[in-house]
């Protein structure tokens, strides 16, 4: 009977699936990480979006009053416009963050940031901007009212921290499964059981089908995850819909993908070079040094206004730029257009590491005893 | 058949296999002998794809050995090896599908073995919950669940207790009776002459002495085993005719003599009657071990431990 490489590929990645999807620690990893984003997305959005009113500043006119109420009825948000004598006043208020927006009646709408270039203004500046032309001059064609930021636009908050929220989720999310396939690799040297596997199939059918089959159950958590971000933020109302944020968790997403598929392959590699599971984690630890660098930064870049200059670059080297350009992208750093250079960069990358982890894993699989080095490994045909 | 034609391999400065030469015939039990380091694992590996070689072939059934062609062979590493917290028969059904076998049919091989073996209690235990016994026999139905042609087996005898060697040796015997060639090394030269067939003795990466038991233990010269009753040194034996020599001396007396020419057997006879009474006159069929210990060029133990068969 013939029958190609994938089928007995196929059976490798099926039992790393069966074995895997079934543990309980996979079942509860996946609730954790579910509820952890259902919590940072949910929490924000009902504590800003339906408990609080948005105070809206009206300067010029008690007729504003009504419009912003009216703007308030089309959002199905609660508003609570203000009137101020001075516009410098309301500004003052806006700026302080006390205020979520100010209509000048018949002129404009003031928001405290401008939104990002590619994506729209708030929902309710939108919609004040909208009536108020009409209101201001009843048969004109509803041409809105300019919508102006009083800062210069950059990535707001929400999209930062989903940003950071994103990184943090990556990391977990390789070097989890990465040490998965290390642990995985080092049973199957340590019980010996590799030798009658290779007996019948080929070193690069066990590496691919186990790299698949644990990536697979990876993948589904991952899409677990996107799914409860878009399903609580929609349900909720959540600003993130609006932002750059969901965005960031499609870019996220592909990272965390891409990153897998990069950084898969070398775990393997490096759980062949060990023969105890005690030797593992020695090993693996210079494998993740490029991805913990991008995170351990991120927080910084996150946080303050630029962060270090050089992470910049980070952001398009391959083994770092599954975090670096995730983040970077978060803050405004660089644009799609940025970020889709660096996973072209990645992929090629990754094509070429798992061309050597493949070697490395061949050579090495069927020897036992001391660790091997790092050129033996290269070396030995 | 199961051909090995002139495999080498080299580890850095050691040549594991050194132009190793042999042919197994189809539908036996075949011995692969030699001392640690003798080449025999690499060989073995080799066969199973498992190690590359420098250089040589490896024929099966008149064809090269191919992946396709290795999916009909079963292996037993010398190194026991399975999932340890994957269940029996899930693990059984596992490795009968990597050897081409579907779903459905490789689970009942694996349940029909297990039966056999007398593990259809343990069927959905994890193999780290069985005793040492029982993880031997898993190991040997993960061998045979494909219904393999070839058996090639490293070692398979070593660590098990006087039942379970009786248990292998008779499911091995069983394989061979069905059709399947079985090829198995071992340092228990007792068990193997009493298994098998054919041996293969090899050495230093290379074949030394290969054929059936009972030729290697004629090994070409006659030998004779005579006792002269009284003759506690075998001094009858000064003087023997032309043609044959005094080879060893048991402590009982008993003398082995060897023959160019079978013809000379009644001169050796004349002489020992003219001595004394003759108690024992007979061929010296030569132990497994003995055979091993020439071929390997090892140093023979004292001629009072040499055992002697009259045949």
């Amino acid at each position: 009977m013939r029958r190609s490489w994938w089928t007995a590929t196929g059976l490798v990645a099926r039992r790393e699936w069966n074995e895997r999807i079934g543990a309980r620690s996979y079942r509860i990893t996946t609730v954790v990480l579910v509820a952890a984003v259902v919590l940072a997305v949910g929490i924000p959005a009902l504590l800003s979006g339906s408990s609080k009113p948005h105070k809206v500043g009206v300067v010029g006119g008690a007729q504003g009053i009504a419009t912003v109420r009216a703007a308030g009825a089309v959002i199905k948000q609660k508003v609570d416009p203000v009137p101020y004598a001075s516009l410098a006043g309301a500004q003052r208020q806006l700026r302080a963050g006390h205020l979520s927006g100010v209509y000048v009646v018949g002129r404009r709408v003031l928001i405290k940031q401008a939104p990002a270039s590619g994506t729209s203004s708030p929902a309710l500046a939108n919609a004040i901007a909208q009536l108020g032309a009409g209101g201001a001059h009843a048969a004109a064609i509803a041409q809105p009212l300019p919508v102006h930021g009083l800062e210069r636009a950059a990535k707001p908050l929400p999209t930062r921290l989903t940003g950071m929220a994103v990184a943090i989720l990556i990391y977990i999310l390789v070097l989890t499964y990465g040490q998965r396939i290390t642990s995985g690799v080092v049973e199957e040297k340590s019980s010996r059981v590799v030798e009658i596997l290779l007996s019948s199939i080929r070193p690069a059918q066990l590496l691919i089908g186990k790299v698949l089959g644990i990536g697979a159950t990876a993948l589904v958590q991952v899409a677990a995850l996107v799914a409860a971000f878009f399903i609580v933020a929609s349900a909720t109302g959540s600003n993130v819909l609006h932002g750059a944020a969901a965005g960031v968790v499609v870019i996220g997403a592909l990272w965390m993908v891409l990153g897998y598929a990069m950084y898969c392959t070398m775990f393997a590699a490096a759980g062949s070079m060990v023969s105890r599971e005690s030797d593992a984690n020695n090993i693996t630890f210079p494998v993740v040094i490029p991805l913990l660098v991008a995170y351990v930064l991120s927080f910084n870049v996150i946080f303050s206004a630029s962060g270090p200059g050089f992470y910049k670059v980070l952001a398009y080297i391959p083994l770092t730029a599954p975090i670096a350009s995730t983040v970077e992208y978060a803050i405004g750093g660089i644009g799609v257009l940025g970020v889709a250079i660096s996973l072209v960069v990645s992929a090629a990358l990754t094509a070429v590491l798992a061309r050597v982890a493949a070697k490395i894993y061949e050579n090495s699989i069927l020897r036992t005893g001391a660790r091997i080095s790092l050129r033996e490994a290269l070396r030995e045909v | 058949m199961l051909e090995l034609d002139d495999l080498h391999r080299r580890f850095g400065d050691v040549a594991a296999l050194d132009g190793m030469t042999f042919a197994v015939p189809p539908r036996t039990m075949f011995g692969f002998l030699g001392p640690n380091g003798a080449g025999k694992t690499t060989a073995m590996r080799a066969v199973l794809g498992v190690t590359s070689l420098d250089s040589g072939s490896i024929r099966f059934a008149g064809a090269p050995v191919d992946d396709r062609a290795r999916r009909r062979f079963g292996y037993m590493p010398e190194e026991r090896g399975l999932y340890p917290s994957m269940r029996v028969l899930d693990q059984l059904q596992y490795f009968g599908r990597l050897h081409d076998m579907d779903a459905s049919a490789a689970r009942r091989a694996g349940e029909d073995l297990c039966r056999r073996l007398g593990l259809s209690e343990r069927l959905d235990a994890k193999v780290e919950e069985l005793s040492l016994g029982n993880q031997q026999r898993v190991q040997l139905a993960a061998a045979l669940v494909h219904d393999p042609e070839l058996l090639v087996l490293d070692e398979p005898f070593s660590g098990l207790d006087p039942v379970g060697v009786d248990d292998l040796s008779q499911a091995l015997a069983e394989r061979a009776a069905e059709g399947a060639t079985v090829v198995f090394s071992s340092h228990q030269l007792d068990l193997v002459e009493h298994l098998c067939e054919q041996v293969a003795i090899v050495d230093h990466g290379r074949l030394v002495a290969t054929g059936s038991v009972s030729e290697l233990a004629h090994g070409g010269v006659i030998r004779l085993a005579v006792r002269v009753a009284g003759d506690a040194d075998g001094r009858w034996a000064d003087a023997l005719p032309a043609g044959a020599r005094r080879r060893s001396v048991a402590a009982d007396g008993t003398v082995v003599v060897e023959l160019d020419d079978e013809r000379d057997s009644d001169a050796v006879l004349d002489a020992a009657r003219a001595a004394g009474r003759v108690e024992q006159f007979g061929a010296a069929r030569r132990r497994l071990s003995e055979v091993f210990r020439e071929a390997v060029r090892r140093d023979s133990p004292p001629a009072a431990v040499e055992e002697l068969h009259a045949r």
